[in-house]
């Protein structure tokens, strides 16, 4: 899932020197990731997982790293 | 002048609530005081009427308070992008030939000391009053300039105080209303927070920058803040639709969003209007050299998500006319820039003082213009975006020169392609306009290079000199630039050959 993620960020939301460079616990959000990055992936990550993210879990804290992303995906594709 | 309806809401209700920032409040009366203050501090330093003051301050309330003692003082103020890098920070303070920086704190180490004042440090004090007529200056807002450097375009009293009065009056602005304020003041946005609100003694409540990554927290605090309108932009207020929570946060003191910058997509506005039905929506349109100068009160049931939205009818008392052959929106009225400030000078729009080529029949455009009430100008300005007129509102159908809009922001190619060319090793570079589903735009960069120098040393000394939005997102190096049979650079090929190498590449970049 985090290569997915990964992947799919770095080609369609941020720019990055690097991606391989990038690690799964690095800032995202200092790496650019804005509001509108932020609902694109949300899109994609329900899309392609078929999982629904719900409004209230949107949070920085959620979004900030692709551990942080993969971990909230899966909790709620279980409370589903 | 301008402050002229803001000044009257201090002498009926010093006590009313102006301005809230993160549980921070500042009533008219003390927003006053501490505004008089400082201009006198600018007026001690010798800042003389039209001269400009830079702000060096994040949008909230000492910048509202710092931009009120430079209109205060009869100066005029350049809002600064404190996201810009130093060097693009230094030349605007150049270019602008500032008398003065207001901000807190010390002194950032990319400027002069001797510009500094620090708001805080202002001892309680009045201010010499100045009379300051609608054709003074009073306000330079930078953009990114087709000439290859950032350019400001310079708002008199006049210009604004046109816009402010149609706005304020369109949306019937009153003491009750508590307006949501999120547009950089070196956006024009900026000017209906500051003047149409504040003229009407309303209270401006600054969104968190926060809240933008969280849209249900957004729409708590709407809620909780009882905002009854917001002037901000289409993505935004998409996030909002999309994941705010709305179904169980009915925000039932909205009477209205307006949106601007970019266009809003429609099915995006078309979730917002659904989720939103007491709501009135707005469409503003206009570059920052006409302020706005077409709106569009949404109209529900036309809104169909395969068909954009028109920018509507002529707003402020504008007048509009479409090129016979180009297309292009000609624009004159109260609301109009001075034109362009550079070089510590005053520079009128080019062609501006022609007559425009108007449509057949000798009739392009409709008019609200008011002859007995407002001033208008003699002059046109050639806005660059195509429109066409159908029944009797306008559209738009894009750009005719090669300005992008990215994330909002407007980036002329011109300029990266300056900074890009002056680098040791590059032979010639172009940059294009990349479709982007996020930022509308993104900037796309061929380069032609000396073999020792790689696209990394580019991009790192870009990083230096202009701001995130207008970093290249995809960098394509070429043995040489295409050109049309004309002998002129084929901007379409450059453009398709990006999208190609991004698509069948495999990696990241």
């Amino acid at each position: 899932m985090k290569e997915k993620l990964k992947k799919f960020i770095f080609a369609e939301v941020i720019y990055h020197e690097d991606p391989a460079s990038f690690g799964n616990g690095d800032d995202l959000l200092e790496a650019g990731l804005d509001s509108m990055g932020i609902m694109r992936l949300i899109m994609f990550a329900e899309k392609e997982f078929g999982v629904i993210l719900p409004d209230t879990e949107i949070e920085p804290d959620n979004v900030h790293s692709l551990d942080a992303l993969e971990r909230w995906i899966r909790q709620a594709g279980q409370a589903q | 002048m301008l402050l002229a309806p803001f000044l009257r809401q201090c002498g009926q209700q010093p006590g009313a609530l102006a301005l809230v920032e993160n549980g921070r409040c500042i009533r008219y009366a003390e927003l006053l005081a501490r505004s008089q203050s400082i201009a006198a501090g600018l007026q001690c330093m010798g800042v003389k009427p039209g001269q400009p003051v830079a702000i060096h301050l994040h949008r909230g309330i000492d910048a509202v308070i710092a931009l009120f003692a430079v209109l205060l003082a009869g100066a005029c103020y350049v809002p600064l992008d404190l996201k810009n890098p130093p060097s693009r920070l230094a030349f605007i303070i150049a270019d602008a030939g500032v008398l003065a920086v207001l901000g807190t704190g010390a002194v950032p180490a990319w400027l002069e000391g001797g510009l500094w004042l620090d708001i805080a440090a202002c001892p309680e004090s009045t201010p010499t009053p100045v009379d300051t007529l609608g054709d003074c200056l009073a306000a330079i807002l930078y953009t990114s300039g087709s000439t290859g450097q950032a350019r400001g375009v310079a708002l008199s009293h006049g210009a604004v105080w046109a816009f402010a009065q149609w706005a304020s009056d369109l949306l019937e602005l009153c003491g009750s209303d508590r307006i949501a304020s999120s547009a950089p003041f070196f956006f024009d946005l900026s000017t209906f927070d500051l003047y149409a609100v504040l003229g009407c003694g309303a209270s401006l409540h600054f969104v968190p920058v926060a809240l933008s990554l969280s849209p249900a927290r957004l729409s708590t605090w709407l809620q909780e803040h009882a905002i009854s309108g917001w002037y901000t932009v289409p993505s935004l207020l998409s996030f909002l639709a999309y994941k705010g929570n709305l179904a169980h946060t009915p925000l039932e003191h909205l009477r209205f969003l307006i949106f601007a910058g970019e266009v809003f997509p429609t099915p995006a506005l078309m979730d917002l209007a659904a989720k939103l039905p007491q709501t009135a929506l707005y469409n503003f349109f206009g570059p920052t050299e006409t302020n706005v100068c077409c709106y569009w009160p949404v109209d529900r049931a036309r809104l169909s998500p395969d068909r954009p939205i028109p920018i509507g009818l002529p707003a402020a008392a504008c007048e509009l006319h479409i090129h016979d052959e180009t297309g292009e929106l000609w624009v004159r009225g109260p609301t109009l820039a001075s034109g362009y400030w550079s070089g510590s000078c005053l520079q009128a729009f080019k062609g501006q003082s022609q007559v425009p080529p108007f449509a057949k029949g000798g009739l392009g455009g409709i008019s609200t213009k008011q002859e007995a009430e407002s001033p208008v100008c003699e002059n046109w300005y050639p806005t660059g975006d195509r429109v066409s007129l159908a029944d009797g509102e306008y559209w738009f159908h894009g750009r005719l020169g090669r300005m992008l809009k990215c994330s909002g922001y407007r980036v002329e190619p011109a300029e990266i392609e300056a900074s890009v060319n002056a680098m040791p090793g590059v032979r010639a570079c172009a940059v294009v306009g990349i479709d982007d589903p996020a930022a509308g735009q993104r900037p796309g960069l061929a380069l032609v290079m000396e073999p020792w120098v790689t696209p990394t040393d580019i991009r790192k000394a870009l990083a230096r000199q202009l701001p995130a939005y207008m970093q290249p997102s995809r960098c394509l190096v070429l043995p040489e630039l295409p050109y049309l049979p004309n002998g002129k650079l084929d901007y379409s090929r450059v453009q398709a050959l990006i999208v190609d190498t991004a698509f069948s590449s495999l990696k990241y970049t």
